[in-house]
């Protein structure tokens, strides 16, 4: 039964490993080659020429660069701004509180999906089609960061914050200076999150952007590949590109992605 | 904390603004618009005229739209089962102690960061008849005879099987680590303390492990589901929607009669069905979340 165990488990990982590795073996061969069976794709020779001829000769890296810049920023106010409201909606008295925080809580229930062909139009209307504004800013509102955020906050004592005030900070300094770094994992574990949604975005940069110095990657990998449908080294050179930044970053943060994900589960 | 109620609230909006106004603005907003936008006959270049229900009686007549709904339930239908099913095993493995642990636990990760773009074209050419990936194991084993071809992307329900594949390895890695994570918090002695009464592996996975494991597999399967109904990128590359439309789902008819047939209203009208659609099921996930509040943690 445990040699059983034991080979289950290792078909399992190969069949997880195989077209990564696939990708990887393909996209280091020559052009044009004879395939007849699987085997002669793992025979040399091998060349990293159509690396060269992709990185230099396409805005592959240029959208790669995009996709970085428009998650890291999209990441960083995203969590920003649900913190701020988080913390808001779990420690400030105001009027109206519950009101706003059913408000948010109705955002939980609606798909971007399902509002994508207004949106459209409203962005069209504030001309930010085209646009690194358009890519960024209609992201940044994330109903669930600010209800995972909330209850967070709603967990530290409000003890804890007379304290504070009794010396004499303000509220700004509150959420400054004890709020954020008391609730610094959940903010690295929704940073992950909106980190990877915001990487595999599509359908908004899809119908958003048609100027291809603005595209991101999910983007840019269907325009590029329409071009190359014959032989298969090139699109996996192209794959292979595109996937290197984003797994090198999942070997360090492995750890905090893990961490996020079981978080995100335990509020689920 | 006490201060003036006006400056209190006037400091709560000012914590609250930059989120409200993105909200607003990119979210309610658009909602509201978007039901003006079924009133009339809405183009790319905006030229309209109101023609009342008229979208709303056509919609739910219109066979590509129940077609492509049906699309997308089939494919939910298909996945959510085996998804699960998948997850579990999958958590199984990785949490059994032994020297690939740490590998499992990466491999059975990594395809879920790869960019949608990148994973689907990994399945279009994994698939391809002839020269693919998974063509040319079947005959390198002698599963398909010499000669024959699987003509994956052409044929209706081979078309699928590749789609839902392509779907549960690319993204049940964030369903694998709420299992793992679930079990692992699963006391030991429980276990020891069955060890010691006598049971079997596979009386303790059925009496201890699956039972504890129940509420975040309600809260997966939900999620799952409303997810899956939104499925679009993986099946625009693989298949384009066909052979003949056949595997379109109703985001990419959305998408198609918006863009392609310029007809926005009617789009938008497309949506708030698919909307309705997938509000009963996160209310239903809402309920049952509640429902059970105390064990979902």
């Amino acid at each position: 039964m445990k040699w059983f165990y034991r080979i289950f488990s290792i078909i399992m990982a190969i069949l997880f490993a195989a077209p990564l590795v696939w990708m990887l073996v393909v996209s280091i061969k020559e052009e044009g080659m004879k395939i007849i069976t699987v085997l002669d794709w793992f025979k040399p020779p091998y060349s990293f020429a159509v690396y060269d001829e992709i990185l230099s000769g396409t805005k592959l890296t240029n959208w790669i660069v995009n996709s970085l810049l428009v998650a890291v920023l999209v990441t960083i106010f995203t969590v920003l701004f649900a913190a701020l409201a988080g913390f808001a909606l779990s420690k400030l008295p105001f009027r109206y509180r519950t009101l706003t925080f059913f408000l948010v809580l109705a955002g939980l229930l609606i798909p971007g999906e399902a509002t994508i062909i207004p949106l459209y139009q409203v962005a069209k209307d504030m001309s930010l089609l085209n646009s690194y504004q358009g890519l960024i800013i209609p992201a940044l509102a994330s109903p669930v960061a600010v209800i995972v955020l909330k209850s967070f906050f709603d967990g530290i004592p409000n003890d804890l914050l007379e304290s504070v005030q009794i010396d004499g900070g303000g509220t700004w300094r509150i959420f400054t200076r004890m709020m954020l770094p008391l609730t610094k994992p959940a903010m690295a574990s929704m940073a992950i999150l909106t980190f990877i949604g915001s990487w595999n975005n599509f359908l908004w940069p899809f119908l958003s952007i048609t100027d291809d110095n603005l595209f991101t990657l999910p983007m840019g990998i269907p325009t590029l590949m329409s071009q190359y449908s014959e032989d298969y080294v090139k699109p996996m050179v192209i794959n292979a590109i595109s996937s290197i930044p984003i797994i090198i970053l999942f070997v360090i943060f492995e750890r905090q992605i893990v961490k996020g994900i079981s978080m995100s589960g335990i509020k689920g | 904390m006490r201060m003036k109620k006006g400056r209190a609230d006037l400091q709560a909006l000012l914590f609250l603004l930059p989120f409200l106004a993105v909200y607003g603005l990119f979210t309610i907003w658009p909602m509201l618009k978007g039901v003006e936008m079924t009133f009339y006959k809405w183009t790319l270049i905006r030229k309209m005229s109101y023609i009342g229900w008229d979208n709303y009686r056509e919609v739910l007549q219109d066979r590509e739209v129940w077609e492509a709904l049906w699309h997308s339930a089939i494919f939910v239908v298909f996945t959510t089962p085996t998804m699960i099913v998948l997850s579990i095993t999958l958590a199984l493995i990785a949490n059994r102690k032994s020297v690939l642990q740490k590998f499992y636990r990466s491999i059975f990760f990594i395809p879920s960061v790869l960019s949608v773009a990148v994973a689907s074209y990994l399945g279009l050419f994994v698939f391809q008849p002839y020269t693919g990936l998974v063509n040319s194991v079947l005959h390198l084993f002698g599963i398909l005879p010499e000669g024959s071809e699987l003509f994956w992307l052409t044929e209706t329900a081979l078309a699928w099987v590749a789609i839902s594949v392509l779907t549960l390895w690319w993204t049940v890695g964030f369903n694998f680590i709420l299992h793992l994570s679930a079990i692992q918090e699963i006391p030991e002695e429980i276990y020891e303390a069955a060890r010691l009464d006598g049971a079997n592996d596979r009386q303790m996975f059925w009496k201890i492990t699956l039972p504890y494991l129940a509420p975040i597999t309600r809260t997966i399967t939900m999620l799952q589901i409303i997810a899956s109904f939104k499925v679009f990128m993986q099946i625009y590359i693989i298949t384009g929607g066909g052979p003949l439309d056949k595997t379109r789902p109703i985001i990419q008819l959305i998408y198609q009669t918006g863009f392609k047939k310029n007809d926005l209203g009617y789009a938008a009208t497309m949506s708030y069905l698919l909307f309705v659609i997938l509000l009963i099921l996160s209310v239903l996930q809402y309920w049952l979340n509640n429902r059970k509040g105390a064990d979902v943690r």
